[in-house]
Protein backbone atom coordinates (compact mmCIF):
# COMPACT_ATOMS: atom_id res chain seq x y z
CA UNK A 1 0.00 0.00 0.00
CA UNK A 2 1.58 3.31 -1.01
CA UNK A 3 0.92 6.20 1.31
CA UNK A 4 -0.72 8.89 0.09
CA UNK A 5 -1.00 11.31 3.19
CA UNK A 6 -0.22 14.44 1.42
CA UNK A 7 -0.14 15.00 -2.39
CA UNK A 8 1.40 18.43 -3.02
CA UNK A 9 -0.08 20.72 -5.74
CA UNK A 10 3.07 22.28 -8.06
CA UNK A 11 2.20 25.17 -10.50
CA UNK A 12 3.19 23.30 -13.88
CA UNK A 13 4.91 26.39 -15.16
CA UNK A 14 7.33 27.35 -12.43
CA UNK A 15 10.16 25.21 -12.99
CA UNK A 16 11.91 26.50 -9.49
CA UNK A 17 8.95 24.45 -7.99
CA UNK A 18 8.66 21.44 -10.14
CA UNK A 19 12.46 20.45 -9.69
CA UNK A 20 12.43 20.92 -5.92
CA UNK A 21 8.57 20.34 -4.97
CA UNK A 22 10.17 16.72 -3.85
CA UNK A 23 12.37 17.94 -0.98
CA UNK A 24 9.97 18.97 1.35
CA UNK A 25 8.95 14.99 1.33
CA UNK A 26 5.58 14.68 0.58
CA UNK A 27 3.95 11.29 -0.24
CA UNK A 28 3.47 12.58 -3.82
CA UNK A 29 3.63 15.26 -6.27
CA UNK A 30 0.81 17.15 -8.40
CA UNK A 31 2.04 18.71 -11.22
CA UNK A 32 -0.32 20.96 -12.54
CA UNK A 33 -1.19 21.81 -15.58
CA UNK A 34 -5.05 23.16 -15.26
CA UNK A 35 -5.86 25.75 -12.53
CA UNK A 36 -2.54 27.09 -12.03
CA UNK A 37 -1.39 27.74 -15.42
CA UNK A 38 -2.79 30.67 -17.71
CA UNK A 39 -4.72 29.64 -20.45
CA UNK A 40 -2.04 31.87 -22.64
CA UNK A 41 1.03 29.15 -20.90
CA UNK A 42 -0.60 26.21 -21.36
CA UNK A 43 1.84 24.89 -24.40
CA UNK A 44 4.45 26.07 -22.67
CA UNK A 45 3.52 24.10 -18.98
CA UNK A 46 2.71 21.28 -21.09
CA UNK A 47 6.23 20.73 -22.69
CA UNK A 48 8.49 21.96 -19.38
CA UNK A 49 6.51 19.33 -17.44
CA UNK A 50 7.28 16.58 -19.57
CA UNK A 51 10.18 17.33 -19.83
CA UNK A 52 10.60 17.30 -15.48
CA UNK A 53 9.01 14.35 -15.83
CA UNK A 54 11.92 12.58 -17.95
CA UNK A 55 14.16 14.14 -15.44
CA UNK A 56 12.73 11.49 -13.10
CA UNK A 57 13.88 13.12 -9.98
CA UNK A 58 11.15 13.08 -7.38
CA UNK A 59 13.18 11.35 -4.09
CA UNK A 60 10.30 8.26 -4.76
CA UNK A 61 7.37 10.52 -4.36
CA UNK A 62 4.37 9.61 -6.16
CA UNK A 63 4.27 11.41 -9.21
CA UNK A 64 0.80 12.54 -10.67
CA UNK A 65 -0.64 15.82 -13.42
CA UNK A 66 -3.47 16.90 -12.87
CA UNK A 67 -4.26 17.48 -16.55
CA UNK A 68 -7.06 20.18 -17.66
CA UNK A 69 -10.63 18.79 -17.53
CA UNK A 70 -12.37 16.89 -20.43
CA UNK A 71 -14.49 19.17 -21.05
CA UNK A 72 -11.59 21.29 -22.98
CA UNK A 73 -9.48 20.52 -25.92
CA UNK A 74 -6.41 19.73 -24.04
CA UNK A 75 -6.35 16.87 -21.98
CA UNK A 76 -5.56 14.46 -24.94
CA UNK A 77 -2.31 16.39 -26.06
CA UNK A 78 -1.86 16.87 -22.03
CA UNK A 79 -1.97 12.52 -22.01
CA UNK A 80 -0.15 11.99 -24.63
CA UNK A 81 2.62 13.98 -23.25
CA UNK A 82 3.24 13.14 -19.79
CA UNK A 83 2.16 9.50 -19.65
CA UNK A 84 5.26 8.47 -22.32
CA UNK A 85 7.09 10.93 -19.80
CA UNK A 86 6.95 8.82 -17.03
CA UNK A 87 3.74 9.99 -15.01
CA UNK A 88 2.26 6.87 -13.21
CA UNK A 89 -1.30 8.89 -12.25
CA UNK A 90 -3.52 11.51 -14.09
CA UNK A 91 -5.98 13.87 -11.85
CA UNK A 92 -8.48 14.67 -13.54
CA UNK A 93 -10.85 17.73 -12.92
CA UNK A 94 -14.43 18.10 -12.54
CA UNK A 95 -15.22 14.37 -12.97
CA UNK A 96 -18.76 13.91 -13.49
CA UNK A 97 -19.68 11.21 -15.72
CA UNK A 98 -18.40 7.59 -15.37
CA UNK A 99 -18.44 8.10 -19.24
CA UNK A 100 -15.51 10.39 -19.10
CA UNK A 101 -13.21 7.90 -17.23
CA UNK A 102 -14.40 5.15 -19.30
CA UNK A 103 -13.34 7.65 -22.48
CA UNK A 104 -9.46 8.18 -20.76
CA UNK A 105 -9.21 4.41 -19.48
CA UNK A 106 -9.35 3.52 -23.40
CA UNK A 107 -7.52 6.34 -24.30
CA UNK A 108 -4.18 5.90 -21.81
CA UNK A 109 -4.47 2.36 -23.01
CA UNK A 110 -3.50 3.87 -26.78
CA UNK A 111 -0.73 5.77 -25.29
CA UNK A 112 0.72 3.78 -23.23
CA UNK A 113 0.47 0.85 -25.83
CA UNK A 114 2.37 3.36 -28.38
CA UNK A 115 4.86 3.93 -25.58
CA UNK A 116 5.71 0.61 -24.58
CA UNK A 117 4.43 1.40 -21.41
CA UNK A 118 2.77 -1.43 -19.47
CA UNK A 119 -0.83 -1.35 -20.29
CA UNK A 120 -3.03 -0.48 -16.94
CA UNK A 121 0.15 1.55 -15.54
CA UNK A 122 -1.35 4.73 -15.55
CA UNK A 123 -4.05 5.56 -12.65
CA UNK A 124 -6.48 8.12 -12.38
CA UNK A 125 -7.54 10.08 -9.49
CA UNK A 126 -10.76 11.86 -9.88
CA UNK A 127 -12.14 15.25 -8.71
CA UNK A 128 -15.46 15.34 -7.89
CA UNK A 129 -16.13 19.33 -8.06
CA UNK A 130 -20.02 19.35 -8.25
CA UNK A 131 -22.45 18.12 -7.09
CA UNK A 132 -23.97 15.44 -9.74
CA UNK A 133 -20.13 14.02 -9.64
CA UNK A 134 -20.49 13.59 -6.01
CA UNK A 135 -23.77 11.84 -6.42
CA UNK A 136 -22.23 9.80 -9.23
CA UNK A 137 -19.02 8.75 -6.86
CA UNK A 138 -19.21 5.26 -6.68
CA UNK A 139 -20.27 5.02 -10.64
CA UNK A 140 -16.90 7.03 -11.17
CA UNK A 141 -14.85 4.91 -9.15
CA UNK A 142 -15.85 1.37 -10.60
CA UNK A 143 -16.15 2.69 -14.28
CA UNK A 144 -12.32 1.61 -14.86
CA UNK A 145 -9.84 -0.59 -12.47
CA UNK A 146 -7.51 2.59 -12.92
CA UNK A 147 -9.15 4.38 -10.47
CA UNK A 148 -7.00 4.83 -7.42
CA UNK A 149 -9.16 7.62 -5.42
CA UNK A 150 -11.76 9.65 -4.70
CA UNK A 151 -11.07 13.52 -4.38
CA UNK A 152 -14.05 16.29 -3.22
CA UNK A 153 -13.50 19.73 -4.84
CA UNK A 154 -13.43 22.58 -2.26
CA UNK A 155 -14.29 25.90 -3.84
CA UNK A 156 -16.31 24.75 -6.70
CA UNK A 157 -17.80 22.41 -4.97
CA UNK A 158 -18.94 24.42 -2.12
CA UNK A 159 -20.14 27.14 -5.44
CA UNK A 160 -22.14 24.20 -6.99
CA UNK A 161 -23.83 23.38 -3.31
CA UNK A 162 -24.40 27.35 -3.67
CA UNK A 163 -22.84 27.86 -0.52
CA UNK A 164 -18.88 29.32 0.64
CA UNK A 165 -16.45 27.35 2.80
CA UNK A 166 -16.68 28.49 6.55
CA UNK A 167 -13.59 27.52 8.71
CA UNK A 168 -14.96 24.96 10.23
CA UNK A 169 -16.39 23.22 6.88
CA UNK A 170 -19.94 22.43 7.85
CA UNK A 171 -21.25 22.56 4.28
CA UNK A 172 -18.67 20.06 3.51
CA UNK A 173 -19.28 17.38 6.44
CA UNK A 174 -21.96 15.37 4.44
CA UNK A 175 -20.06 15.50 1.16
CA UNK A 176 -17.06 13.82 2.74
CA UNK A 177 -18.47 11.33 4.36
CA UNK A 178 -20.46 9.91 1.51
CA UNK A 179 -17.13 10.18 -0.46
CA UNK A 180 -15.11 8.14 1.91
CA UNK A 181 -18.31 5.46 1.88
CA UNK A 182 -18.32 5.96 -2.08
CA UNK A 183 -14.41 4.81 -2.31
CA UNK A 184 -14.10 2.02 0.03
CA UNK A 185 -17.41 0.69 -1.95
CA UNK A 186 -15.14 0.34 -4.97
CA UNK A 187 -11.92 -0.51 -3.04
CA UNK A 188 -10.08 2.85 -3.61
CA UNK A 189 -8.43 5.81 -1.24
CA UNK A 190 -10.36 8.69 -0.29
CA UNK A 191 -8.35 11.76 -0.45
CA UNK A 192 -9.22 15.43 0.95
CA UNK A 193 -9.77 18.70 -1.04
CA UNK A 194 -6.74 21.93 -0.04
CA UNK A 195 -6.80 23.33 2.93
CA UNK A 196 -6.71 27.14 1.40
CA UNK A 197 -5.76 29.36 4.43
CA UNK A 198 -1.82 28.49 4.43
CA UNK A 199 -1.25 30.40 7.45
CA UNK A 200 -3.94 28.91 9.76
CA UNK A 201 -2.00 25.84 11.16
CA UNK A 202 -4.30 25.19 14.10
CA UNK A 203 -6.99 25.57 11.79
CA UNK A 204 -5.42 22.83 9.54
CA UNK A 205 -4.76 20.28 12.12
CA UNK A 206 -8.36 20.32 13.11
CA UNK A 207 -9.64 19.48 9.78
CA UNK A 208 -6.85 17.17 9.34
CA UNK A 209 -8.12 15.50 12.45
CA UNK A 210 -11.56 15.79 11.20
CA UNK A 211 -11.01 13.95 8.26
CA UNK A 212 -8.88 11.31 9.18
CA UNK A 213 -11.19 10.93 11.55
CA UNK A 214 -13.86 9.99 8.51
CA UNK A 215 -11.89 7.50 6.91
CA UNK A 216 -9.79 9.61 4.39
CA UNK A 217 -6.33 8.30 3.37
CA UNK A 218 -4.42 12.08 3.07
CA UNK A 219 -5.31 15.23 2.09
CA UNK A 220 -3.91 17.54 -1.39
CA UNK A 221 -1.53 19.90 -0.23
CA UNK A 222 -0.57 23.75 -2.03
CA UNK A 223 1.94 24.87 0.48
CA UNK A 224 5.18 22.79 2.09
CA UNK A 225 5.01 24.28 5.59
CA UNK A 226 1.35 22.21 5.49
CA UNK A 227 3.27 18.92 4.81
CA UNK A 228 4.58 17.85 8.65
CA UNK A 229 1.61 18.86 10.24
CA UNK A 230 -0.57 16.66 7.81
CA UNK A 231 1.76 14.13 7.75
CA UNK A 232 1.90 14.44 12.23
CA UNK A 233 -1.97 13.65 11.70
CA UNK A 234 -1.99 10.53 9.94
CA UNK A 235 1.09 9.06 11.49
CA UNK A 236 0.52 6.68 14.46
CA UNK A 237 1.61 7.30 17.51
CA UNK A 238 4.70 4.87 18.91
CA UNK A 239 1.91 3.86 21.61
CA UNK A 240 -0.85 2.66 18.61
CA UNK A 241 1.93 1.05 16.57
CA UNK A 242 3.02 -1.05 19.86
CA UNK A 243 -0.22 -1.75 20.46
CA UNK A 244 -0.81 -2.64 16.63
CA UNK A 245 2.14 -5.19 16.44
CA UNK A 246 0.60 -7.12 19.09
CA UNK A 247 -2.62 -7.56 17.71
CA UNK A 248 -1.27 -8.59 14.28
CA UNK A 249 1.58 -10.90 15.85
CA UNK A 250 -0.97 -12.46 18.32
CA UNK A 251 -3.11 -12.87 15.36
CA UNK A 252 -0.20 -14.35 13.15
CA UNK A 253 0.11 -17.03 16.16
CA UNK A 254 -3.39 -17.60 16.37
CA UNK A 255 -3.51 -18.53 12.68
CA UNK A 256 -0.56 -20.61 13.17
CA UNK A 257 -2.27 -22.67 15.64
CA UNK A 258 -5.48 -23.26 13.82
CA UNK A 259 -7.04 -20.86 16.98
CA UNK A 260 -9.61 -18.56 16.07
CA UNK A 261 -10.44 -16.40 18.66
CA UNK A 262 -7.44 -14.17 19.69
CA UNK A 263 -6.38 -12.30 23.20
CA UNK A 264 -4.08 -8.96 23.27
CA UNK A 265 -3.79 -7.52 26.88
CA UNK A 266 -6.56 -9.59 28.53
CA UNK A 267 -9.11 -8.16 25.52
CA UNK A 268 -10.82 -10.21 23.10
CA UNK A 269 -9.83 -9.30 19.35
CA UNK A 270 -11.94 -9.77 16.15
CA UNK A 271 -11.10 -9.54 12.71
CA UNK A 272 -12.00 -6.17 12.03
CA UNK A 273 -9.65 -4.88 15.03
CA UNK A 274 -6.90 -7.25 13.00
CA UNK A 275 -7.48 -5.10 10.14
CA UNK A 276 -7.19 -1.87 11.56
CA UNK A 277 -3.98 -3.40 12.91
CA UNK A 278 -2.70 -4.14 10.00
CA UNK A 279 -3.96 -0.53 8.69
CA UNK A 280 -2.06 1.08 11.23
CA UNK A 281 1.52 -0.74 10.48
CA UNK A 282 0.77 0.52 7.00
CA UNK A 283 0.47 4.42 7.42
CA UNK A 284 3.00 4.13 9.95
CA UNK A 285 5.17 2.57 7.04
CA UNK A 286 5.56 -1.05 8.50
CA UNK A 287 3.76 -2.90 5.91
CA UNK A 288 6.22 -5.95 6.11
CA UNK A 289 4.89 -6.25 9.44
CA UNK A 290 1.41 -7.08 8.06
CA UNK A 291 0.49 -10.31 6.67
CA UNK B 1 9.71 40.01 -38.48
CA UNK B 2 7.57 37.65 -36.64
CA UNK B 3 9.39 36.83 -33.32
CA UNK B 4 7.80 34.32 -30.20
CA UNK B 5 8.55 33.97 -26.75
CA UNK B 6 8.39 31.50 -23.91
CA UNK B 7 9.53 31.70 -20.37
CA UNK B 8 9.12 33.58 -17.51
CA UNK B 9 11.88 35.79 -15.22
CA UNK B 10 11.37 33.75 -12.29
CA UNK B 11 14.22 31.99 -10.61
CA UNK B 12 15.50 28.93 -12.09
CA UNK B 13 13.59 29.99 -15.37
CA UNK B 14 14.50 32.21 -18.77
CA UNK B 15 12.73 33.95 -21.34
CA UNK B 16 13.78 32.39 -24.44
CA UNK B 17 13.04 34.97 -27.51
CA UNK B 18 13.31 33.25 -31.07
CA UNK B 19 12.92 35.23 -34.30
CA UNK B 20 12.28 34.69 -38.14
CA UNK B 21 15.65 34.68 -40.02
CA UNK B 22 15.92 34.85 -43.96
CA UNK B 23 16.66 31.74 -45.56
CA UNK B 24 20.40 30.03 -45.69
CA UNK B 25 20.79 32.93 -42.22
CA UNK B 26 21.58 29.92 -40.09
CA UNK B 27 21.05 29.94 -36.85
CA UNK B 28 21.99 32.52 -34.12
CA UNK B 29 22.42 32.19 -30.24
CA UNK B 30 22.65 35.33 -27.79
CA UNK B 31 22.85 34.28 -24.45
CA UNK B 32 22.54 37.25 -21.53
CA UNK B 33 21.76 36.61 -17.88
CA UNK B 34 23.07 34.84 -14.66
CA UNK B 35 25.58 31.82 -16.17
CA UNK B 36 25.92 33.19 -19.26
CA UNK B 37 30.12 34.09 -18.65
CA UNK B 38 30.71 30.73 -16.81
CA UNK B 39 28.09 28.15 -18.81
CA UNK B 40 27.22 30.27 -21.97
CA UNK B 41 28.99 27.23 -24.26
CA UNK B 42 27.17 24.57 -22.41
CA UNK B 43 23.91 26.73 -22.65
CA UNK B 44 24.37 27.18 -26.23
CA UNK B 45 24.59 23.35 -26.96
CA UNK B 46 21.89 22.84 -24.72
CA UNK B 47 19.93 25.30 -27.02
CA UNK B 48 20.80 24.06 -30.40
CA UNK B 49 20.37 20.19 -30.04
CA UNK B 50 16.14 21.11 -29.71
CA UNK B 51 16.59 23.37 -32.68
CA UNK B 52 18.39 20.41 -34.69
CA UNK B 53 16.02 17.81 -33.19
CA UNK B 54 13.12 20.28 -34.55
CA UNK B 55 14.93 20.61 -37.82
CA UNK B 56 15.34 24.00 -38.19
CA UNK B 57 17.75 25.63 -39.95
CA UNK B 58 17.14 29.34 -40.00
CA UNK B 59 16.69 30.94 -36.58
CA UNK B 60 17.66 33.57 -34.11
CA UNK B 61 17.25 32.87 -30.79
CA UNK B 62 18.00 35.13 -27.43
CA UNK B 63 17.98 33.85 -23.76
CA UNK B 64 17.63 35.89 -20.95
CA UNK B 65 19.03 33.31 -18.27
CA UNK B 66 17.60 33.68 -14.56
CA UNK B 67 19.34 30.50 -13.28
CA UNK B 68 17.73 27.57 -15.54
CA UNK B 69 18.92 24.51 -15.52
CA UNK B 70 19.61 22.83 -19.40
CA UNK B 71 16.26 21.26 -19.05
CA UNK B 72 14.06 24.08 -18.57
CA UNK B 73 16.14 25.83 -20.88
CA UNK B 74 15.54 23.69 -23.67
CA UNK B 75 11.58 23.40 -22.70
CA UNK B 76 11.67 27.07 -22.81
CA UNK B 77 13.54 26.72 -26.57
CA UNK B 78 11.02 23.99 -27.65
CA UNK B 79 8.02 26.42 -26.90
CA UNK B 80 9.53 29.01 -28.27
CA UNK B 81 9.98 27.83 -31.32
CA UNK B 82 6.94 25.73 -31.34
CA UNK B 83 4.72 29.45 -30.83
CA UNK B 84 7.12 30.68 -33.82
CA UNK B 85 5.94 27.77 -35.91
CA UNK B 86 2.47 28.24 -35.14
CA UNK B 87 1.75 31.63 -35.49
CA UNK B 88 1.24 31.57 -31.59
CA UNK B 89 3.14 34.33 -31.03
CA UNK B 90 3.01 35.49 -27.14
Amino acid sequence: MSLRRTMLYLPGNNPNMLLRGHLFRPDGLILDLEDAVAPSEKDAARILVRDVLCRGEFGGCEVTVRINGMDTELWREDVAAVVPAGATGLRVPKVENPRDIRLLDEYLGEVESQAGIAEGRTAIFCLLETALGIWRAYDIATASPRVAALIPGGEDLTADLRTNRSADGTELATIRSLLVVAARAAGVDALDTVYPRVADDEGLRREVAFIKQLGFDGKSVIHPNQIPIVHDIFTPTEAEVEKAKRIVAAARDAAARGLGAVQVDGRMVDKPVVRRAEFTLSRAGLSGEVM
Amino acid sequence: MKTASAGTVESMDCIVTASEADPGSGVTVQIAGASAARFGSAMRAAVLSVVSKMGITDVTLSVQDNGALDLVLQARTEAALERLKGGDVA
